[in-house]
């Protein structure tokens, strides 16, 4: 069987490297794009299984823009979106409720993220990776 | 935003007064001056009108039947604080313009008044009301624009530390495992080279913040530019030398003496030079030029490298703007560099432009005021000395 697929967009390499060389090595294969544009073409040719996108990379607010996109696309409105952004202060002043409508994602996470909670979700909403999760993490499945 | 001269739409003004021959030749003057005007024989109805109507302006009778023109006047300004309130008094006193006045009345108008009394205290009462509207305006705009600069300045840098964070974190969990060991060197270097980018973006900031306001007035010496110029080439040799790049200097002999602060004219160069090798290409050259011109000193730091595209150049000097281009991903650096060239070059009270052409290269030219000796013994602005550590 093939292992679940994970797309992540984010136009901070480094953030890419460090996230999905961890949810590789718990057996997901994951597709990584470093602007919306190629996160929505990754989308629509790869189907992944969820999909992880920044909120402000060259555009303050690429990623809400993106996240619209995904959901008014019938072949990719079903897909769980977990977005994820620096930009967030105690004081409320950029408050985003993981259930507000008007951003239609799935869960909502600041960076840096807290891997095992994250692994924790992505679990909850498709599931294992279900590539080799033991010794040969990192390594992708055919 | 409201222009004066602009007639776009009919000012509605309100005028509340008990005598109906006043009301009816105020409706006739301020019409046929091009306004809206609904007029009300008492202060409650007055006030009526004011809450509804939202009026540029209201003109109150202060002697009237019922609520007292003061009262009117007063309470209009809670219900409607951006309506200019105008007070008609047929016992024009002191006492009783005072007393107008702290109600929040802007102007009284004495009874009787000729129509040309009339339009103009409505006139000098709108102008009044456009001024604080703009200003109004403008404080919200400034407030926005920084509260954004704030967010997108923590974000810049906050990037770098989320991403090392993030490196360390998954560090940890992920153990030692085969597939962490094998990546191990390669997220330290990356985390080294993401502090180091936290700390000249810091850097950057800091010297942003302290050339701003007039910390430099006091600072003005005479500098020569030749040794500046020749100091940070002579420490950009190696790097240049590992591209390939060549220096080409065409400095005047008898010295090129600036008005300036010597440590602001290191950054500003430094910042040009490195720039002129940084976005060069391999084998290319740079050639630095400094020229007196009409009591001006004119420098010119040209590259042979990608050059900015013309659509680029006017964001050029931008806070955190990088040149989008293929070939300039590598680039390291803040995006505060020709920010920071732009406020010391203003700061000195010069100038600074770009010429470039894409694929060809780019000019940078700066200008600033030259060193005059009659200047400073007139000013004396420090006793005519010598920069302490200028010279050759």
């Amino acid at each position: 069987m093939a292992a679940k697929m994970i797309l992540m967009v984010d136009d901070d390499r480094d953030f890419v490297e460090a996230v999905s060389s961890y949810l590789e090595s718990n057996g997901y294969r994951v597709v990584r794009a470093h602007d919306a544009a190629e996160g929505l073409k990754l989308a629509k040719m790869e189907r992944p299984d969820l999909i992880i996108m920044d909120i402000m990379m060259k555009e303050r607010t690429e990623g809400f823009f993106a996240v619209q996109e995904l959901r008014r696309a019938p072949e990719l409105e079903k897909i769980p979106v977990f977005v994820v952004t620096s930009l967030y202060t105690a004081l409320g002043d950029f408050k985003i409720q993981p259930d507000g409508n008007w951003l239609a994602h799935d869960e909502f996470f600041t960076k840096p993220v807290r891997l095992p909670l994250f692994l924790e979700k992505i679990k909850k909403h498709i599931g294992d990776g279900l590539a080799s999760q033991s010794a040969n993490a990192g390594t992708r499945p055919l | 935003m409201l222009e004066m001269n602009e007639p776009a739409e009919r000012e509605t003004l309100v005028v509340v007064d008990d005598d109906h021959a006043i009301r009816l030749s105020c409706q006739k003057i301020l019409e046929r001056a091009g306004f809206r005007v609904e007029t009300f024989e008492d202060g409650a109805r007055g006030l009526e009108g004011v809450a509804a109507l939202r009026p540029a302006m209201a003109i109150v009778d202060l002697k009237m039947p019922g609520i007292s023109g003061i009262e009117v006047i007063s309470r209009a300004r809670q219900i409607s604080p951006r309506t200019i309130l105008v007070v008609i008094t047929g016992y024009a006193t002191i006492d009783t313009a005072v007393e107008a006045m702290k109600a929040g009345a802007y102007d009284f108008l004495p009874k009787p008044f000729s129509p040309e009394a009339l339009r103009m205290i409505v006139r000098r009462g709108l102008d009044h009301r456009n001024l604080l509207l703009k200003a109004e305006a403008h404080e919200v705009e400034r407030e926005l624009l920084k509260r954004r600069f704030v967010t997108f300045v923590s974000h810049q840098m906050q990037t770098p530390l989320v991403a090392v964070h993030q490196y360390l974190d998954v560090l940890k969990e992920m153990g030692e495992s085969e597939a962490a060991a094998a990546k191990r060197r390669e997220w330290i270097e990356r985390c080294l080279q993401r502090t180091e980018e936290m700390q000249s973006l810091i850097r950057d900031w800091l010297t942003l913040a302290k050339i701003e306001g007039d910390f430099l007035a006091h600072r003005k010496v005479k500098v020569d530019l030749n040794a500046v110029i020749e100091n940070i080439l002579t420490g950009y040799e190696q790097m240049a030398a590992a591209d390939g790049i060549s220096f080409e200097v065409h400095l005047p002999k008898e010295g090129c003496f600036v008005h300036a602060d010597r440590n602001c004219l290191n950054v500003l160069f430094d910042n040009l030079i490195a720039n002129a090798i940084k976005y060069n290409k391999p084998g290319g050259k740079v050639t630095v030029t400094a020229e007196p011109v009409n009591g001006e000193v004119s420098v010119a730091v040209a590259d042979t490298g990608i050059g900015i595209p013309e659509e680029q150049q006017p964001m050029l000097f931008q806070e955190f703007f990088r040149i989008e281009r293929k070939d300039a991903k590598h680039v390291s650096g803040t995006g505060l560099g020709l920010t920071i060239c732009k406020r010391i070059v203003t700061e000195l009270g010069g100038a600074i432009s770009v010429e470039s052409q894409a694929d060809a290269g780019s000019t940078f030219r700066v200008r600033l005021p030259a060193w005059r000796e009659e200047v400073v013994q007139a000013g004396r602005i420090n006793g005519g000395k010598d920069d302490p550590d200028g010279g050759r």
